[in-house]
This record gives structure tokens, sequence and C-alpha cells, in this order.
């Protein structure tokens, strides 16, 4: 056996390996590029969570089902826009709510506002805790922090008119980018570390006409 | 009296299901369509050579030889057909399987495109095997456990079983038939199991046909590893194909479309190019192993080199990039583009190793003949007409408004 014919089948092993490992580092910056646009998105969306399972309504607020209820609250953008709540006026026990129609009444700095019901049904619980701390909703919105719970008529219905998932964090992404525009690149970055200004995203903004901005954006438009 | 109720409820079915609630006549009338005297003028040519050759045999229409007995009717009809009827298992191992839940509403045209793919793909086999009643032979009567044609007859065979489950659901809807329905979606996951094995199997088995000719198969493009270029390349087949049909379905289609549903298209073929991307990245770096396996660099420098370098620079790689340069800057007019280059990039490499690189060094050479040609149209023609018959009746482009998300 000569030499070429002993070192053949090293060359092309080591060809093969070469290519693996080219194929591996290549790829790192192919999925970087690939990501490129949500990373670069994602800079916004850290400012405002929505979690898979729950559905956004154009005027913030949220739906979530479980077993045969629905909880509903108020999404993070509009907790983080408010501020602490210093009281929340629930319906009773029983009223029959109607999608895109009033639900609830937050109020903040003496200032009511009235948040929309992202489904029909009827109200079965309100949540007694929050209604006793209402400052403490804004810590976990989607959790601790559900406001209503309904039992749904027209659940499948009513779930075609919200969004959730990716359609969600693009829909919050928007309303950022349209607060973007108008805030101070300081609250930008308390945001963007995760924090919110105590007062609340609006009497930041407009500290005039702070519940004008709140109202705008709870109206879902 | 009775018999007069009877006829009239069947008629207004008729009316209602088939004639999509327009009386016949202004049914018949509303056929004359530009669209449709294409098709019939192509029909009007492709179904007597369709006839003729059942009646005087392949020779009579096509150029098939003893050296060359494998023609475009294999090449195209049933190694292409059976890759880009990939969507179906693609979307339904995405939805089912992996949770990709955003795809659902490409999922029904897709399974719908394989179904129909399949059941065309075996026209074609016919078309090419001719006396159709012997179809049951090789299953039955003189099985061939050892032959790759065997198992490939019972993949095709099984695989088109479970298309027609996977698509019943809609058919079942369409004629309101409930009960069997709600048999089906017990079923469901099951079925779809099965149907991503067999063509993860069968897509697989067709690159292992190849594997039997490493005499006649152009060494750039013969490797042991053809089953898993050919697996490989069939996902990335079926992403372009559901991208590029869904694309075309709602623009042709745009009254079966559900106003309520507010389907993001565009953010759903990014979703699409994304898997685009790394499956053509890593089937180019898979492709290249075959050739480092074979070490045959040296013919890269040959005129087989450069037909090989552009299948893989200009339908491999270009493809991959462009799908990653569109998710990147969210062009869903790139995505769709490269879409396009997708899937023609997985027929330039059916052609190639079935047809373009195969028996490359006999000296007399295969040409389609007319007739082959008119026939694969004609094949493709009548898979066009069934899949707009279906979509403008059934439930495929839009929820039945009683089985919304169900499975």
């Amino acid at each position: 056996m000569n030499e070429s014919n002993l070192l053949s089948p090293h060359a092309t092993k080591a060809i093969e390996y070469l290519l693996a490992v080219s194929y591996l580092l290549l790829f790192i910056p192919f999925w970087r590029f690939v990501n490129g646009a949500t990373v670069a998105q994602s800079f916004a969306l850290s400012w405002f969570q929505v979690p898979e399972n729950v559905h956004l309504h154009r005027g913030h607020s949220w739906a979530r089902t479980f077993g045969g209820a629905v909880a509903v609250g108020l999404d993070d953008f509009a907790h983080k826009l408010i501020g602490p709540l210093d009281e929340i006026r629930f319906p009773a026990v029983g009223t029959a709510l109607r999608q895109g129609q009033k639900a609830f009444t937050v109020v903040a700095d003496g200032k009511p506002f009235d948040v929309v019901s992202p489904v029909d049904g009827n109200v079965v619980a309100v949540n007694e805790v929050v209604h006793a701390h209402p400052a403490d909703a804004v810590r976990d919105p989607y959790g601790t922090g559900w406001l209503l719970k309904v039992e749904p008529r027209w659940l499948t219905a009513n779930l075609k008119n919200l969004v959730s998932g990716d359609a969600a964090r693009r829909f919050l992404d928007a309303a950022a980018e349209a607060l973007s525009g108008r805030m101070s690149p300081e609250l930008g970055v308390v945001l963007q570390d995760g924090g919110s200004p105590v007062h609340g995203i609006a009497r930041e903004i407009d500290p005039e006409h702070w519940d004008e901005v709140v109202r705008h954006y709870l109206k879902g438009e | 009296m009775s018999e007069t109720l009877e006829r009239v409820t069947v008629s207004a079915f008729v009316r209602e299901k088939v004639l999509l609630g327009m009386a016949p006549k202004v049914y018949a009338k509303s056929l004359f369509t530009r669209t449709n005297a294409i098709f019939a003028a192509i029909l009007a040519i492709g179904l007597p050579t369709l006839a003729y050759r059942f009646w005087k045999g392949m020779g009579a229409v096509s150029n098939l030889s003893q050296t060359n007995p494998w023609g475009i009717w294999v090449a195209f009809d049933i190694v292409c057909g059976v890759a880009l009827a990939a969507g179906g298992y693609t979307v339904a191992a995405a939805v089912y399987l992996f949770g990709q839940k955003q795809f659902r509403p490409v999922l029904r045209p897709a399974i719908l495109t394989g179904f129909l793919g399949y059941l065309f793909v075996v026209v074609g086999l016919l078309v090419d095997l001719g006396q159709p009643w012997r179809l049951p032979y090789q299953f039955f009567l003189t099985p061939g456990t050892t032959a790759v044609m065997y198992e490939v007859g019972w993949c095709v065979f099984l695989y088109l079983m479970v298309l027609a489950l996977e698509f019943l659901p809609a058919a079942l809807e369409w004629l309101g038939m409930t009960k069997v329905r709600r048999f089906m979606s017990a079923i469901s996951i099951g079925i779809i199991v099965l149907g991503v094995t067999l063509s993860t199997l069968h897509q697989s088995s067709l690159g292992a046909f190849f594997l039997m000719s490493p005499g006649k198969l152009h060494p750039l493009w013969y490797s042991p590893f053809l089953p898993i270029f050919f697996f490989v390349s069939s996902i990335a087949a079926g992403i372009g194909m559901v991208i590029f049909e869904s694309s075309i379905s709602h623009r042709a289609f745009q009254d079966q479309l559900d106003p309520e549903a507010h389907v993001d298209m565009d953010a759903l073929q990014l979703g699409l190019a994304k898997g685009g991307a790394v499956v053509l990245f890593a089937y180019f770096f898979v492709r290249l192993q075959g050739l480092a396996a074979s070490g045959r660099w040296d013919l890269l420098l040959t005129g087989w080199g450069a037909w090989y370098a552009l299948e893989m620079l200009g339908f491999v790689l270009l493809p991959s990039l462009l799908f990653a340069f569109a998710v990147r800057t969210q062009s869903a007019k790139l995505a769709r583009a490269a879409g396009v280059m997708t899937v023609l990039g997985v027929v330039l490499n059916r052609f190639n190793v079935s047809l373009i690189a195969f028996n490359w060094n006999v000296p007399d050479r295969y040409v389609p003949a007319l007739g082959e040609i008119v026939i694969s149209i004609t094949i493709v023609t009548l898979g066009v007409l069934v899949f707009r018959w279906i979509v403008n009746r059934m439930p495929v482009l839009r929820e039945h408004p009683d089985w919304r998300g169900a499975h």
C-alpha cells in the first residue's frame, strides 16, 4: 500500500469534518442575521409584556380562558400608561358585559377611566384582593392582577376579534412605537430596563392632559 | 307524492353543493370564461393523446426506449410531483407535532395540494406503467420484498390513503355529515403522525431509487446520501410550495376568504420563510458532504461542474440567503420570490438526478416527445381543475362556521 492510498481516506474524512465545522460556524452568523429583525424589535417588546395564552382587546383589556370561565384584566401597557391605581370600580356579580363596551372603571389621581370588556358574558367573580389593594395589580397584570371572571357567551366568536401570541406582541409594539415618538429619551431607557415611571407614562408625556392620552388608548384608537 | 318530494330534495342538494347554488342553466353559463377556454383547449388535445397512449402503447406517443426507459413522466410527473406535494406533511408536522399553530390557515390547502399531488402522481405512474388493472399485482400477487420499488409502491399507496383521510374532514363538513366528522377529529392526530412517518420514508426512498444506478448517474449527483438529500430538499420544496400556493390562492379565490378570520398572510409567509432559510442552508452543506465523500472535486471544473454549481449556488444557496434577507427585512414579497426559486430549484434537482445527469454517458440521449409533454401538461391541468372544483365548494381556504378551530 503506497502512501497516497493510505492518506486518501484521511483526507476525505478531514474535508468532511472541515465542512461540518464550517457549517456550524457559519450557521451562527446566519441565524443571528435571520433573527436580526426580531432582536431589533425586542427592544420595544421588552417594554410591555404579554404571555402566549392571553388575548388582547384593542382597548387594552385582556382575556384568558381557564376551564369554562374567562379571566379579564388590564394589560401591561395600560397599567404602565396610567400608573398606580387608587381605586377599581367593579360591576356587580351577574352583570352582563358586551365585548367592546364598558366593563369596569379604574381611578388614578382622582381621574376615572372606563375600560372595555374583551368578551361577551356575565360577571361571575371580582378580584377582592386587588379591590382592597388596587396599586398592586400592576405587579402581575396577567396573573394575580386579574380583575373579573366572566362566564363567556360567544367565546369562539369573541376571540376572533382579539389578538394573541405574535399578533398581540406586534399590537403592543405598535402602541409602544406610537408612544415613543412623544416621550423623552430618558423615559425610553427606564422602560427598557424593565422599570416604569412612578406616576405612569402618560403623566410623563403630558402632565396637563395625561387623562386624554390614557382615554385615547383605552378607546382602542 | 313522496317521490316528487325526494326528487326536489335531491336536486336542491345538488344545486346547493355542486352547482354553487345556481340553477343548472345559470351554472353552465358561468363556466364560459377565458380561463376555462384555455383549460378546455388543453384537454381537447390532451385527453385523446392519453387515450391513444393506452390504446397503442407507450412507444406510440413517447421517445422512451430500452436505453432510456424513464422520461419526463417519471422525472416530472412522479419524482417532481412527490417533492412538490411535500407541503402537506411539512405543514401538518409544524402544526400538530411542533405546535406551530399559527400555520393552521395554510394547513388544509397544503393537505389538499398534497393529496391531489399524490393522486396525479399515481395517474402519471399509470401512464408510465400502462395496464392499470395490474397495479395490485405488486402488493398482493407478486410482492418483491427486496425491491426499492416495492417500498415506494407501498408508501405511495398508503400515503395516498392517509392524505385522503387527512382531507376527509373538509369533505364531510361540506356534506354536513356531522357524526363521521366528529369521529375524524378523534383520530386526526394518529393520522397526522402516520402521514408524516410515511412521507419521511417515501420522500427518501425516491432518492434511494437512484442508489441502484451508480454507473448511470453523473458522480456530481450520485451519492450514497441521496435518500437524505431527497428528504431534506422535500421539506424545502414543501415550504416553497405552501408560500407559492397560498399567495396564488389568496388572489384567485378571494371570494372564499373569510372576512372575519383576519389571517395575516404576510406574517405567515415570513414564518415559513424562516424555516425555508434554515432548511436550505443545511441542505447546501449536506449536499457538499456528498461531494466530499466522493472526493470528485475535479469534476467541478467541467461543463457538468458548471451545471452543478448553477443548481447549488443559484437554486439552493441563493434562495436560502433571499429567505434570510426577507425575514430580516420583513419583506413578504421577497419571501414569495424566494419560495418560487426554491420550488424551481427542487424541480431542477429532480430533473438533474432522474433525467439530465442520468444516462449522461450514453450516446443516445433522451429528448421528450411532444406526446409526453402534452400528457404531462394534461395531468397538471386535471390537477388544477380538481383543486379549483374542491376549493370552490369545500371549506379549504375558509373555516366551516360549525367547525371553527376543530381538528
